[in-house]
């Protein structure tokens, strides 16, 4: 009885929306999937000496790391997009943009840039030597330096996903505690931390997930983390099944967490945006005094995340600029943008798809497994090319053997590339639309279908405009980190692509930090155009509806 | 505003996707590599134009250049592997990646020990691994041997990378090789023990650290002081003429070798190539601008080193066969574990 009725049930629930859905989510999942099933060919046989001697400081270090930077993203992060939205105060509107510039700076740049400034005769020791004292050096490089470069260079992924909230967020609620005379900072404390809790945790996710999967960073600050013990068991032991096995577990604690987080959340509505007539935004203006704290607050992780390295990149540039600069890196520029801006593209669409087609799917169980796609982000890049080639190489050689081609047409392509790609950052698009789309109340929608709408015309007339900001957020964040994005470049790209990120490592990798201080600024300037750009279609959104 | 935007968008497509190239019957030849080295890209320029041969690189990490040809099997499109250490070329002539090549100018210009015994890989640079000594605090006369740094003396006087560097793997391994797994496993206890810090940074930090008084001595790779001593900074420069180089071992097994080598894809479909691309880096010419810009060690003895290399003397090398780095560097990575080297 109950399997038939379950039966009856599915066949109910089961639409046009669940297939397309089942269909996305294979294409993205199968990079991950294949990873998870060469589990079954057992670790390595250096898999027990890793439990016996390394395995307990990974974790150890990489749950520290975790918690640090959790704190630090999430102070600099809320306060910071609270402030800029609620509050009026000098230079608001460029500070607004200037927060999300620590984002382009590759975690691993700088991490080279601390250690240069904190090093031996470094900017830092330069300062304190004005002051009189000699020689005087701090040792940066240990897990806590670690985790305020991580942090300082991620937390715009906070800012981004509560900002877009503070934004969007109806100000009655606002309104009607201020009536009650309720002060500000209390009602942000009541209100607006809990009603903000799954836009600030869908920023945290992805930074969590970009801190267990740093490689560069930790591996020149010494500290060993579970992502440098995957590179160790595979470059050290020369064991990739080890490296694959490591990964693996690191992504079932990854979808726990986010397991954890949907199922603690799931009796409380976020909704709110009941019509876009409510979203009109007016600031706060606080004394002159108070005005000052408030620009200087935002000041501070823009100047320690953005400022202070771009000008130990840019005293690095003047000393090696005449050696290092050729004409080939206006070429690998636009090459880069070019790459960067597709994928972007492609990316967000993807994740919208992959966000709808859920919605409108009636089935629970796929809603669910829908969340597999997301899951790239918290594999490291190398790993995830793995999982790219194994298909695709497989799906070349059986082209191949049915005579259709002569030689491998898919690796080392572009589609290759971008496909790879778009696995790998599905996670950066679908967190900000997601709890964008959370905000949307359900009745919209529904009332647009009961007056006989479909599913696309309700979206492009209801819920699109709703996550306008959503999408642009989207876009820049994915954006940014495909120009940043390294290990994965390496192993995919086509002879004759060449990217910013790759022309940084070389140096980098070649211990000449200096030298690779001149792509690692075109990233920055390059990330920089959408950045601005976009921020203020974002802005004229919000002011506008 | 918008217009330039979209004007950007359009050209930056344009190049984007002008990446498939052209059908036309030219001489190929796929490199992967490991080596970044801004050298490398001057002589492969030099190679295109010379042969009229076009080189499509393929450079990322020589463990990931091996996964690759793995799972490419027979449609591998690499001709050719080079590496920057030669326990990766023995790992991949393990794994069934690479075949052999029989060439007199290669036996005449490359040391036994420094290419395969079965012919399927050859070195072609030389790296040793030194220590370098603070010039105010230590006198070269106390330094003896890589052996006599764990003695009481050094206590908290020795900088090194962490042990995830292929380097410090390839000299334990050679200690694994020369004085027996537990003589090996005791020495990186013992210098663990003497280590100035927990490892961290790479060589190049190691070098500063001694000009920082951070510890007196590090172990580090010839050509990173060479790189210091030309660098474009002046602290760096100063941190490099604060040490002196000296060269371990001279009395007993020789200084600590390693190559970056290369080796012929065992499914290259461009073969003759391959072998054409080795000559012409083991000859004179190539030798020459490895040594310039990059302070390695030629392998031509018709070579001199750079003038920073010559200044430092020669010095007795380790003539270990290569190829038991890459058949002990598990179990040098499994004891580093042990006694704690980070």
């Amino acid at each position: 009885m109950k399997i038939t009725d379950r039966f009856y049930k599915f066949k109910r629930d089961l639409n046009k929306w669940s297939l397309f859905l089942v269909l996305i989510v294979a294409a993205v999942a199968i990079p991950i999937l294949t990873v998870i099933f060469k589990l079954f060919d057992g670790p390595g046989e250096s898999w027990t000496h890793i439990v016996n001697y390394v395995l307990l400081d990974y974790l150890v270090n990489s749950f520290v790391l975790s918690l640090l930077c959790s704190v630090f993203v999430i102070v600099f992060g809320v306060t910071t997009a609270w402030l800029v939205s609620r509050f009026e105060f000098p230079f608001r509107k460029q500070l607004e943009w200037l927060l999300i510039l620590p984002l382009s700076v590759p975690a691993y740049i700088m991490a080279y840039s601390y250690a240069g400034i904190f090093g031996y005769s470094g900017l830092f020791s330069d300062a304190v030597g004005l002051l009189g004292i000699e020689n005087f050096s701090i040792d940066f490089m240990n897990i806590y330096g670690l985790s305020f470069v991580l942090s300082i260079s991620l937390f715009p992924y906070v800012y981004v996903s509560s900002r877009t909230f503070f934004l969007a967020q109806a100000t009655n609620l606002l309104e009607a505690s201020r009536m009650l005379g309720i002060t500000e900072f209390k009602s942000f404390f009541k209100l607006i931390l809990p009603l903000a809790r799954p836009a600030i945790i869908a920023g945290l996710v992805l930074v969590l997930m970009e801190v267990l999967n740093d490689y560069g960073a930790a591996s020149y600050y010494g500290v060993s983390t579970f992502t440098t013990g995957i590179f160790r068991s595979w470059f050290s032991l020369g064991e990739p099944e080890t490296a694959i096995y490591l990964s693996a577990i690191l992504l079932v604690l990854v979808f726990g967490l986010i397991i954890f987080e949907k199922w603690q959340r799931r009796h409380i509505k976020f909704t709110s945006a009941k019509s876009s007539k409510q979203q009109h935004n007016s600031r706060i203006k606080p004394t002159k005094r108070k005005q000052l704290v408030f620009s200087l607050i935002c000041l501070l992780p823009v100047f320690i995340g953005f400022f202070l390295p771009v000008t130990q990149l840019l005293f690095w540039v003047s000393q090696t600029f005449t050696k290092v600069w050729s004409t080939d890196f206006i070429g690998i520029t636009l090459q880069s943008f070019g790459i960067a801006f597709l994928t972007s593209l492609m990316t967000v669409l993807i994740a919208l798809l992959l966000l709808f087609f859920s919605k409108w799917n009636k089935i629970g169980f796929l809603k669910t497994t829908s969340k597999l796609g997301v899951m790239g982000y918290a594999i490291p890049g190398t790993i995830i090319a793995i999982g790219v080639l194994i298909p695709s190489i497989y799906l070349d050689k059986w082209l191949i053997e049915q005579g259709i081609t002569s030689k491998l047409i898919l690796n080392a392509t572009l589609i290759a590339l971008v496909y790879a790609y778009v696995v790998r950052f599905l996670a950066v698009a679908y967190q900000p639309l997601e709890s964008s789309s959370l905000k949307i109340d359900r009745s919209l929608s529904d009332s647009s279908k009961v007056l006989g709408k479909g599913n696309f015309k309700t979206f492009f007339k209801i819920e699109f405009p709703l996550i306008r900001a959503g999408l642009l957020s989207a876009f820049i964040l994915v954006f940014i980190d495909i120009l940043k994005e390294l290990p994965l470049t390496l192993i995919m790209k086509p002879y004759n692509v060449n990217t910013l990120a790759v022309k940084a490592f070389e140096y980098a990798s070649d211990e000449m930090v200096r030298s690779a201080a001149l792509p690692s600024l075109l990233i920055i300037l390059t990330a920089l155009i959408p950045a601005i750009f976009l921020n203020k279609l974002l802005l004229k959104n919000a002011n506008n509806s | 505003m918008k217009n330039y935007f979209y004007a950007v968008i359009m050209v930056a497509f344009v190049f984007g996707c002008k990446s498939e190239p052209k059908e036309e019957k030219v001489e190929e030849l796929t490199v992967y590599t490991h080596r970044h080295y801004e050298s490398d890209q001057a002589l492969f320029k030099l190679f295109e134009k010379q042969n009229d041969i076009k080189l499509n690189v393929v450079n990322a990490s020589a463990d990931e250049l091996i996964q690759k040809m793995k799972l490419e099997g027979k449609q591998s499109p690499a001709d050719v592997l080079i590496t920057v250490d030669a326990g990766r070329l023995y790992r991949a002539k393990s794994e069934g990646l690479l075949q052999p090549i029989s060439n007199k100018l290669i036996d005449s210009i490359v040391p036994a020990n420094l290419r395969d015994t079965d012919k399927q890989w050859v070195g072609l640079t030389k790296r040793a691994r030194v220590i370098a000594y603070s010039k105010d605090r230590v006198d070269p006369k106390d330094l003896s041997t890589y052996e006599d740094l764990t003695s009481e003396k050094w206590k908290n006087k020795i900088l090194v990378r962490s042990s995830s560097n292929i380097y410090n793997q390839s000299l334990l391994a050679s200690l694994i090789s020369n004085r027996g797994n537990d003589f090996a496993e005791n020495w990186a206890n013992g210098l663990v023990e003497n280590m100035a810090r927990t490892p961290k940074g790479n060589d190049r930090d190691q070098v500063k650290a001694v000009a920082n008084n951070e510890g007196d001595l590090a172990i580090v790779n010839t050509y990173y002081i060479g790189k210091l001593l030309n660098s474009e900074d002046e602290s760096e420069l100063e941190a490099g003429n604060s040490v002196g180089i000296f060269f371990p071992n001279q009395d007993t097994s020789g200084t600590h070798v390693n190559v970056s080598g290369i080796g012929v894809a065992k499914y290259a479909p461009h073969k003759e190539n391959a072998i054409k691309f080795i000559e012409f880096l083991l000859q004179e010419e190539a030798q020459k601008i490895f040594a310039g810009s990059n302070y390695e060690y030629p392998i031509n003895k018709n070579v001199e080193p750079a003038k920073i290399l010559k200044d430092w003397g020669s010095f007795k090398e380790d003539t270990l066969q290569l190829n038991e780095l890459g058949e002990n560097n598990k179990e040098a990575v499994i004891i580093f574990d042990k006694v704690g080297w980070k």
